[in-house]
């Protein structure tokens, strides 16, 4: 499986208005992703919080230039580091991830260990036909120092429902088994032809 | 500086007597259905108006907020110096003025939440002269300020969003390390969600008493799985180890995938145990309103998930969650230590009274 392909359509706030945290971790870095799924999108919600033991080697990590502050790019260049270790598939077929949004907590909270990263990211998949599917989540950032959590959430979509997930003891991996009703594909295509027939009626009105 | 800080911890117990605590909890709970509370909120509005009239106009303006201010989301469990909480801290205020401001927390508590809420804050007085613990407490670092992190019986804040009121909605806002209480009181209805009632150490002695703030959720929690046939089991332990809290403070409106076995899956006296679990945490708001809300969680019983992760034998390391369509509570031990516990309590459908309020 090919890691993803990951761009950067938005960088955000890397000093924002700070989230309440409720992790004070010690000598654990947690990443908890949070994944919503939609009948051609699956949007990632991943809040990594280094313990105080070893926030300095995680904020090592960032602060590549060595000058005490992390910069926009060197945040940038550390979610990018994070998410190339994210892998997520459709249907066995590997799917882009692009990061949205990205938070960063201040020097001081991340050496307390209790600032916490904070990742929006997006991936697009090929609109989901009628039927059981399978997508797969696998994060194996720095495994040798993290605990993680990962959940789905329930699908805001009616016509989308979770038969199944299964995890690997340590939550690096997450498979859904899902299944989509055909209201729900029908309706989308429905809205799809609905477009492509307005575009032809327009280009025939055009020509006449 | 030791004798002051046993005086009130004395002091605070003294408020409540341990009995309450002690006698509650031992049987089945006994969901009622719903009941007027209009006794209630006046009693509470009463309290919150006392502890306004105690306060000078410069306190009440710190202490006050309005009902839709983004204080409302801005709690925590995490000590001063990690996380600043706003609203009047108890180490600022009077002797009076803090009787005051427990006399409000007590009335929109039951006794035996009140008591769970004075444990919990005993507790972090004891970690605070303890000099911290292994997990989170900053061994150590104590809880006066070295390394500008604070906690302990001085570093807890009350706030009031909006005017006290019988009618119109209004919130109190109670916490500080290891406690966040957010009752919105919207006519005679109460809601306790979202709150988290944590507590390090897990067990400790105090007056000859030993303490565990969170026991009974552990304990009952054991009870329930070990009364689930091996085949029930199966369905409600995860194959994964769940090491934090899944839906903690920063999660507002999210909504997980369930997982475990269901309510319905279990017979009259596993939902009965499991009913007990529920009301350690609807136990803590006051008797009318934990009635109504325990009712609404019975009669949703059959669609409430119940899921576990870890040991089976009590004094073993283990997580567990109870998720129904109004209820999400959480039991997470911190980082492999029995002695610190993080909990959640939440209602995916009325966290901060949303289902009351209009917008």
């Amino acid at each position: 499986m090919r890691r993803l392909l990951v761009t950067f359509v938005l960088l955000g706030t890397v000093l924002g208005r700070p989230v309440p945290a409720g992790a004070h971790r010690l000598d654990e870095y947690l990443q908890a992703t949070r994944l919503a799924l939609d009948i051609d999108r699956v949007s990632l919600d991943i809040d990594l919080t280094p313990g105080v033991s070893v926030a300095s080697r995680v904020f090592g990590w960032m602060d590549t230039n060595r000058d005490g502050e992390i910069s926009t790019t060197e945040s940038e260049a550390y979610a990018r580091r994070i998410l190339g270790a994210v892998v997520l598939s459709v249907d066995g077929r590997a799917v882009p991830v692009t990061l949205v949004d990205s938070r960063f907590p201040d020097a001081r909270d991340m050496t307390a260990g209790v600032g916490t990263i904070r990742l929006r990211a997006t991936s697009k998949i090929p609109p989901s036909s009628a039927g059981r599917h399978q997508l797969a989540y696998d994060n194996d950032y720095r495994p040798e120092m993290s605990v993680y959590l990962v959940n789905a959430l329930v699908p805001a979509d009616p016509h989308i429902r979770i038969a199944d997930q299964r995890r690997d003891p340590s939550q690096h991996r997450l498979i859904l088994d899902y299944d989509v009703t055909t209201h729900s594909v029908s309706s989308r295509t429905s809205w799809l032809l609905a477009g492509l027939a307005a575009i032809g009626l327009l280009a025939l009105t055009r020509r006449t | 500086m030791i004798a002051v800080k046993t005086s009130r911890a004395s002091l605070m117990l003294a408020l409540v007597p341990l009995a309450f605590g002690l006698a509650q909890g031992a049987g089945p709970s006994r969901p009622a259905p719903p009941a007027a509370n209009a006794g209630t909120t006046a009693r509470v509005v009463a309290a919150a108006n006392a502890f306004l009239a105690t306060l000078s106009d410069a306190a009440r303006a710190k202490a006050t907020f309005g009902f839709a201010s983004t204080q409302r989301t801005g709690w925590s469990n995490l000590p001063t110096g990690i996380f600043q909480r706003n609203g009047l801290r108890f180490g600022d205020i009077t002797s009076r003025q803090r009787e005051a401001a427990l006399a409000l927390v007590a009335a929109a508590l039951s006794r035996s939440g009140y008591q769970k809420v004075t444990d919990i804050m005993n507790a972090d007085e004891v970690l605070k002269n303890r000099g911290g613990g292994r997990t989170g407490g900053r061994p150590g670092g104590g809880g006066t300020g070295r390394g500008g992190i604070q906690f302990g019986l001085d570093e807890y804040y009350l706030a009031l969003l909006g005017a006290p009121s019988v009618t119109a909605p209004w919130m109190i806002q109670f916490g500080g390390h290891h406690l966040a209480i957010n009752v919105t009181v919207v006519g005679p209805d109460n809601v306790m969600t979202p709150s988290l009632p944590a507590t390090q150490p897990a067990r400790y002695v105090l007056n000859g008493q030993t303490i565990r703030p969170l026991g009974n959720e552990n304990d009952k929690g054991f009870a329930l799985i070990n009364a689930l046939d091996a085949a029930q089991q199966k369905q409600a332990i995860l194959e994964y180890k769940v090491s934090d809290l899944v839906l903690g403070p920063g999660t507002d409106g999210k909504v997980i995938q369930p997982e475990g076995i269901l309510g319905s899956a279990m017979n009259a006296t596993q939902q009965s145990l499991l009913l007990d679990v529920v009301h350690e945490w609807v136990g803590i708001l006051n008797d009318g309103a934990a009635a109504a809300k325990m009712a609404e969680i019975k009669a949703n019983l059959p669609r409430t998930y119940f899921a576990w992760s870890g040991s089976t034998t009590n004094g073993g390391l283990a997580y567990y969650r109870i998720q129904g369509p109004t209820v999400v509570i959480e039991y997470a031990p911190q980082q492999g230590d029995l002695d610190h516990i993080h909990t959640i309590y939440r209602d995916p459908t009325n966290d901060y009274g949303a289902k009351l309020v209009k917008p």
